[in-house]
């Protein structure tokens, strides 16, 4: 979860301390849908996975992404 | 601008992320405090698909130059909106630079997928209707902006659905598409405002394959993946450079394991590798492509911890050494510190640090360069000399966006100097060496095939420039065609060789007062009386026109210092300066005799 949570507050520029599962684009002001797509990027490089183009349209919160990593076997030590 | 270029080096970059990150922040910043700058670029960007990614990456890498830029970006696929409108954003942006994004797939729609529902005349068709459209928008731009067009050509397809058979085709999908792309290059070839953008090989470089992130494609439409705009940017920036005025001048070579393998002290001229063997051949041709730079006009210096003598006999007599003597505008050989030998490089081609490239396998040497002179641009060399080639051939800092007549023979007029110089050690007085230099300054008008060079000059000249205005060949050409402006150029020629056009002069004449605008002269033709001959000129033509005054203006910069007082020792009378400018006048019933041994050509 520390990776994770270093790589979203680094692309949305929020606090480390601040991210649980309900973050998502509703209570952070830099996820746009651009920056949405810079974040799917991001992991995809980081964790050297490739998500489905449904996984990437279906997202809502960090809750959802956590499980979209954890099913291409990504192991998330909270 | 200092501010932004720290918040850049305070983040590591890693990834197309960053540049979004570094975006906001440098923006917050220059809300915060308008950022002071020298340089400013505003960059337009049209394009026929979400480009996004293309705006940050861009925007990072001109502050991390120095250059503080202002981008606009044309509404999603309203780019033909954008063009053909003359009251829409882009001309109210008024940009120096427009990119213009077009890609394959929008041009091609549906067929894209079915080019063979055309038949081969209908893909001929394509073709031509494409090139007229693309043709008819960059007109259109022309007439409502001077700025600099960057049109992209088309990345050609990887796939058919021919197969193998795509090309015995008539005139198949590729071969259209590559149809498309040499026209457009044939039609720009001599365009000085358009220049075509090779995005086809910047995708062959990348790999096609790896160009698109489909299901970004298909979820945004970005028909680039995002990945990849920095490397895209970073293709952009030698037009942004150049444009700029910020190409360099000078590559500085090291020798050892540098020019050639091993140590000419320990291994001896036969013991060192160069030549056609495994082991010499990346040198060779590492120097095989040092001199086709020298030939476009990179003027080549060396600096080396050598004994002379051992490294000047590999020069002289090496039979591979690609490099001779004659290639070197300055050499230093000796041990010296790499650092002082720098600065006296640049002072005896009398150009600044900052138009260096310098070249050195120890890592040592180009850290100690790194620090002492940030200015300097010095290349990380790979570790296996076989990469040298590869890397030499990445710099894109020498480019300009065109290579005029006194570039390509840089390289030349620089060795030459090499000689005057050394002729002025052994002349005893100023006089002499003037008489046995056999100088010839020839003077003309602006015309058009001098208009480029002119501005090239206002553009680049730091030195010997009493006002350092800047101009664009726009500004040149419509001052030329003025009756009240007088624009001139000089030429310099003397027995070792042509330095071309060197100097500008812009005139405005009133009914009694003439005043000059601009008087420059580039600094490696200075101190042989060749500025006193060209304000001779000046104060004789005002003369014959009956003018009574002429005035000049020095503005003080912090590079034009050897300009200060020019006027005043040319028999001007100072007047009361104005804030930052210094003002003198000649009074015309005075005469200014022409400088001995000067040959002077008119033309008009």
């Amino acid at each position: 979860m520390k990776r994770l949570k270093a790589i979203l507050s680094d692309v949305l520029e929020i606090d480390e301390a601040s991210i649980t599962d309900e973050t998502s684009p509703d209570n952070v002001d830099t996820w746009d849908s651009m920056n949405g797509l810079v974040l799917v990027t991001e992991l995809e490089i980081k964790f050297n996975i490739k998500f489905k183009m449904e996984e990437v349209t279906s997202v809502k919160c960090v809750g959802d992404i956590k499980a979209a990593l954890r099913s291409h076997g990504v192991v998330l030590s909270e | 601008m200092e501010t932004l270029k720290k918040i850049i080096a305070q983040k590591k970059i890693k990834g197309i992320s960053d540049y979004f990150t570094l975006y906001r922040r440098l923006n917050r910043a220059c809300k915060e405090k308008e950022p002071s700058y020298d340089k400013k670029m505003k960059i337009a960007i049209l394009s026929s698909f979400t480009s996004n990614g293309i705006k940050e990456a861009l925007y990072v890498k001109c502050c991390a130059l120095g250059i503080f830029p202002e981008i606009y970006v044309a509404k999603y696929k309203q780019y033909t909106q954008e063009i053909l409108n003359p009251e829409s954003g882009l001309y109210q942006f008024s940009p120096d630079l427009i990119i213009l994004f077009i890609d394959a797939m929008t041009l091609w729609g549906d067929d894209f997928f079915q080019a063979y529902r055309r038949s081969d005349t209908s893909r001929k068709e394509w073709v031509s209707e494409n090139g007229d459209e693309i043709e008819s928008l960059i007109e259109k731009i022309k007439e409502g902006s001077s700025a600099k067009i960057l049109l992209h050509n088309l990345s050609v397809p990887e796939y058919s659905p021919l197969g193998i058979l795509e090309n015995k085709q008539d005139f198949g999908f590729f071969e259209a598409t590559e149809s498309l792309n040499r026209k457009l290059r044939a039609d720009y070839k001599t365009d000085r405002q358009v220049f075509v953008f090779d995005y086809d090989a910047f995708c062959s470089k990348i790999g096609k394959q790896h160009i698109v992130d489909h299901k970004m494609y298909y979820i945004g439409d970005m028909k680039l993946s995002l990945n990849h705009m920095p490397a895209l940017a970073d293709a952009y920036l030698p037009y942004i450079k150049s444009m700029a005025s910020m190409t360099r001048k000078c590559l500085v070579l090291d020798l050892d394991n540098t020019l050639w393998g091993g140590v000419v002290g320990e291994d001896g001229l036969e013991g060192i590798r160069l030549g056609p063997t495994p082991e010499g051949r990346p040198f060779w041709e590492f120097q095989k492509y040092i001199l086709s730079l020298f030939e476009r006009g990179v003027i080549l210096a060396i600096n080396s911890k050598n004994n002379f003598e051992d490294a000047i006999q590999v020069i002289r007599e090496h039979p591979d050494m690609v490099l001779r003597e004659h290639h070197f505008a300055a050499m230093r050989i000796n041990w010296e510190d790499k650092i002082s030998n720098i600065k006296s490089i640049a002072e005896e081609i009398n150009i600044g640090t900052g138009s260096l490239v310098f070249l050195d396998d120890d890592k040592l040497n180009q850290e100690m360069v790194r620090t002492a002179c940030p200015e300097v641009l010095v290349p990380v060399l790979p570790e296996d000399p076989s990469s040298y080639l590869q890397m030499l051939m990445e710099i894109d800092d020498f480019s300009s966006l065109q290579i005029t007549d006194e570039d390509k023979n840089k390289g030349r007029m620089y060795a030459a100097q090499k000689k005057r110089t050394a002729i002025k050690k052994t002349a005893t007085d100023l006089s002499e060496y003037l008489k046995q230099l056999k100088t010839k300054v020839t003077i003309e008008k602006a015309n058009s095939f001098t208009i480029p060079r002119i501005s090239q000059l206002t553009q680049k000249t730091n030195q010997f420039n009493m006002t350092t205005k800047r101009y664009l060949e726009e500004d040149i050409k419509s001052f030329s065609r003025r009756e009240d402006v007088l624009v001139l150029s000089l030429k310099a020629e003397d027995k070792f060789g042509d330095n071309g056009i060197c100097g500008v002069a812009i005139v405005k004449k009133g009914p009694e007062q003439w005043e000059i605008d601009s008087f420059l002269l580039s600094c490696r033709v200075l101190g042989r009386k060749i500025e006193e001959t060209f304000v001779a000129y000046i104060i004789e033509r005002a003369k014959n026109e009956q003018a009574q005054t002429l005035v000049g203006t020095f503005s003080p910069t912090p590079k034009n210092m050897p300009a200060r007082g020019f006027y005043e020792k040319a028999g001007f009378s100072p007047l009361e300066g104005k804030k930052g400018r210094e003002i003198s006048v000649y009074d015309l019933n005075k005469a200014y005799p022409y400088p001995d041994f000067i040959q002077l050509i008119r033309t008009d």
